[in-house]
């Protein structure tokens, strides 16, 4: 008694750090490597290129410096890559800048930074910062041009939303009123759109910057970079957009820069341009996890089954729902008490089942036994010695198997194409076995049998072959030492099974 | 709707009425007794007709004589030779279970072999029996097999009336050398002459200390009167019950298995004699007794002696009610 309890507890610590570890990784994989636990076989990865071209003033050396986007935002960076033949670059990490350095150039550059980015779902576009230097009112040169300003100031109010947006609102207004034509410079590009803005908050005591980055959206090309401007209201900033005065970073925006500093900065040369593309491409999720771990320097990730090639990865997809299957097969044999002809025989079925779909497998499968019970039963009355009996069970169960596929293609009925796909020798010892179960125990207690198995390998058909079942013990394949804890836990339950709770019955009733 | 649902508890037991009655389940067999008190490495003994047969010979426990032994596919040719002179005898497979390929020969005559169901066989019949039996057509798990000759028994008339054709048997359960329970096992028409409870046959289930009927089940069932004899089953009363316990007991100093069931027939001229010995004895015998096994077995361990010896464990046990 006492050591029964002492094996439980050590399988019960096992079973309990087996949990402990599997949640530790379940959660490490899906916060590092972005694993689901929907069975979501791609994930969105968006490529950002920003172009920039300059010409290189004679003699003097070339400096490049690019604003990175900032990380931890709605997208994360899965890689980066600068392209510039000749170039040294690095990042500047603590201002969030990439350098690229170079002697003395003479034609046209091009350099390349390319970063590739994935959806993650957080911050909503409200970045909290320590309150910024509050904003010194711009000085007006005389009266007029002060009540020129209030005047703007005074329509604005008139528009609806927040302070930005009314401005905003004001400065798109279609068409025009004449005193904000008149206040506009005849060039209106989106820098002194923004600019503007940002003088008229000034006015109103309102600090505010221009964000710039791209907007992400399929197959952009050549581009300039999308301008916001962010206002700092409360205690954080809130990002608008320039035209519409829509608040707030749109979904798909990804800063590169904000407020004073500037995006590009090119020393030794002139006419400097930057120009973005986007295009937007789909990876397995796998990959993209191996792509992250990557970028993480981790390299844990090259030591598991997601980095296989996917030949392998397959194969080993389809192991890891076995042991799953087997815990049913042996919670159904000990707490349930199901007796099944062979111990994983229903099992073999299902999996054959998952592979022919359920409904033709199933027609299939009984006909191959029906017509291998009936021949079976011919043998029986020739009197052959066991081995070449279910040997030649095994070939007929073959000659049945080519026969039901030939007529299933002529007659095209998918049902019976799925023939081929049960195991054979399997397939003949369930016959085997039928059949002497039939002549021993009689008709009642070998259908018993057969139903049973089939029962069996229903359930455990409709648990394997669930996408979402599977992609979870694939994906978070450290569940299967919680199985084999619970397994061998099982191997101690020594409580009455389900079906003796029946057998036993008559034990109880009062006489 | 509640009315259906009572109809279906009604088939079911509580577990903790289950616990409460003492009964064994299978888990707690296996775990608890087989697992515990029986070493694998002592199976063979037990599984093995011949070699169970050799050992209880060794200490002079009943069984039937052996006539020989047939290893090999060249050696049953040699059939006729080995039964020269018996005109009745049995051939079964020395790993084999629940009845299967047990050839009961009644009459042998003149190259025709009449089985206990008075069918008629030839030596071509019988020559094939044999070769199906070596090649592991019935032994546990389908491994090769040897086939055992052994005489007939002739059984005692005492149960003429009880059973429907077959043979009856006394299946006593034995716990650390003690007899802790037993039942009698009686043929029906349904289960064709066998006496396998869950083909059929009627369990009667026996006073450890007369060896009276307490009670019979048929399929699970509890009843009175044999269905095809009609015989009033609680009239039963096996004779030479101390016989029959003590070939029990003594078979557990022959194997060292703590928990077996011994299968014992009673024979006209020979008195009581051991069939078989199973190392994993079915729990059936619980239902034929209305009383659970771990219960006996806790009594076994908390008030019965541990130093005796096969006869002083059966007198104790006749002698002794808890
Ligand atoms: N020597 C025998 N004489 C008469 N009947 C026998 C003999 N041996 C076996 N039988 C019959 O065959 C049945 C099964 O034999 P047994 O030795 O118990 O083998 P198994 O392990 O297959 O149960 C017995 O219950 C009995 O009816
Ligand atoms: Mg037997």
């Amino acid at each position: 008694m006492k050591k029964i309890f002492s094996v439980r507890g050590i399988l019960g610590l096992f079973l309990l750090l087996a949990t402990i570890y599997a949640s530790v990784a379940t959660y490490y994989k899906i916060k590092h490597w972005g694993f689901s636990y929907k069975p979501t076989e791609r994930s969105d990865v968006w490529t950002v290129d920003a172009h920039i071209s300059f010409q290189p003033i004679a003699g003097q050396p070339i400096e490049v410096s690019l604003a990175s986007p900032s990380v931890g935002q709605k997208y994360k960076i899965l890689s980066e890559d600068v392209v510039a033949q000749g170039y040294t670059s690095e990042k500047n990490v603590k201002n969030n800048r990439i350098i690229m350095k170079s002697k003395p150039r003479k034609n046209v550059q091009d350099l390349y930074y390319r970063i590739m980015l994935y959806d993650n779902a957080d911050t909503k576009g409200k970045i909290y910062e320590t309150a910024p230097k509050k904003v010194e009112k711009p000085k007006f040169e005389d009266e007029y041009q002060e009540g020129q300003i209030m005047d703007l100031l005074a329509l604005a109010d008139r528009k609806e939303g927040s302070s930005p947006q009314r401005i905003i609102r004001l400065l798109n207004e279609e068409p025009l009123q004449p005193e904000v034509d008149a206040f506009l410079p005849v060039k209106r590009t989106q820098q002194i759109m923004a600019e503007k803005i940002i003088y008229l908050l000034a006015v109103k005591g309102i600090t505010a910057r221009v964000v710039r980055g791209v907007k992400l959206s399929e197959n952009k090309r050549s581009t300039p970079a999308d301008l916001m401007v962010e206002a700092y209201e409360g205690s954080k900033w809130i990002p608008y957009n320039i035209t519409t005065g829509k608040a707030g970073l749109p979904k798909d925006f990804i800063t590169f820069q904000r407020g004073g500093v500037s995006l590009l900065d090119v020393t030794g040369g002139e006419n400097s341009q930057i120009r973005f593309s986007v295009v937007k491409s789909v990876i397995s999720s796998f990959k993209m996890a191996g792509r992250r771990a990557k970028y993480e320097d981790s390299r844990l990730f090259d030591y598991t089954i997601y980095n296989l090639p996917s030949l392998e990865q397959n194969v080993l997809k389809w192991l890891m729902i076995f042991p799953l299957g087997i815990m049913l097969v042996v919670i159904l044999r000990n707490i349930i008490g199901i007796q099944t002809m062979g111990t994983f025989t229903p099992m073999l079925i299902a999996m054959s089942l998952v592979k022919t779909g359920f409904v033709s497998g199933f027609i299939c499968f009984t006909l191959i036994v029906g017509f291998g019970l009936l021949i079976r039963g011919w043998l029986t009355r020739l009197n052959l010695l066991l081995v070449p009996r279910i040997s030649a069970v095994v070939i007929f169960v073959i000659v049945i198997m080519q026969m039901l596929t030939i007529f299933g293609y002529q007659l095209d009925y998918k049902i019976l194409a799925t023939a081929a796909f049960f195991p054979i020798i399997i397939t003949a010892w369930i016959i085997e076995r039928a059949s002497i179960t039939w002549e021993e125990e009689g008709a009642r207690n070998a259908t018993k049998q057969i139903v049973n198995t089939l029962l069996v390998a229903v359930v455990t058909y409709f648990v394997i072959s669930s996408t979402y079942i599977r992609h979870i013990m694939f994906a978070f394949n450290e569940w299967n030492i919680v199985i084999l804890a619970i397994v061998m836990l099982l191997g101690t339950y020594t409580g009455y099974r389900l079906s003796e709770l029946k057998r036993f019955a008559p034990l109880t009733k009062e006489k | 709707m509640f009315a259906s649902l009572k109809n279906i508890f009604a088939f079911f037991s509580m577990p903790q009425k289950l616990r409460a009655k003492g009964v064994l389940g299978m888990n707690a067999r296996n775990y608890f007794v087989i697992g515990k008190y029986n070493k694998r490495s002592l199976y063979p003994l037990v599984d093995d007709k011949v070699q169970t047969k050799k050992l209880a010979n060794g200490i002079n426990i009943n069984t039937p004589h052996m006539i020989g032994v047939i290893e090999h596919q060249y050696e049953v040719k040699d059939l006729l030779k080995i039964v020269e002179g018996h005109d009745e005898f049995v051939i079964k497979p020395a790993h084999g279970s629940q009845g299967k390929g047990v050839l009961v020969i009644k009459n042998y005559q003149d190259g025709i072999f009449t089985t206990a169901s008075g069918k008629k066989l030839h030596f071509n019949d019988v020559y094939q029996h044999i070769s199906n039996l070596l090649s592991g057509l019935y032994s546990l798990g389908g491994q090769y097999d040897v086939a055992l000759i052994e005489e007939l028994v002739h059984f005692s008339d005492a149960f003429q009336n009880f059973s429907y054709q077959g043979i009856p048997d006394v299946r006593v359960i034995i716990y650390k050398g003690y007899p802790i329970m037993s039942m009698m096992r009686l043929a029906t028409k349904e289960s064709d002459g066998r006496a396998n409870l869950h083909q059929g046959a009627v369990g009667v289930g026996l006073d450890m200390q007369t060896g009276k009927a307490v009670q019979a089940v048929s399929h699970n069932m509890p009843i009175l009167i044999h269905p095809d004899t009609q015989a009033d089953l609680m009239t039963l009363k096996v004779p030479f019950w101390r016989e029959h316990l003590l070939i029990g007991s003594q078979a557990y100093e022959m194997t060292g298995l703590g928990y077996m069931g011994a299968d014992i027939v009673l024979d006209k001229e020979r008195g009581p004699m051991m069939l078989e010995l199973n190392a994993r004895p079915g729990l059936a015998v619980q239902i034929a007794n209305g009383r659970g096994l771990k219960e006996a077995i806790k009594k076994v361990d908390k008030y019965y002696p541990q130093n005796l010896n096969a006869e002083e464990r059966v007198d104790f046990v006749l002698n002794n009610r808890f």
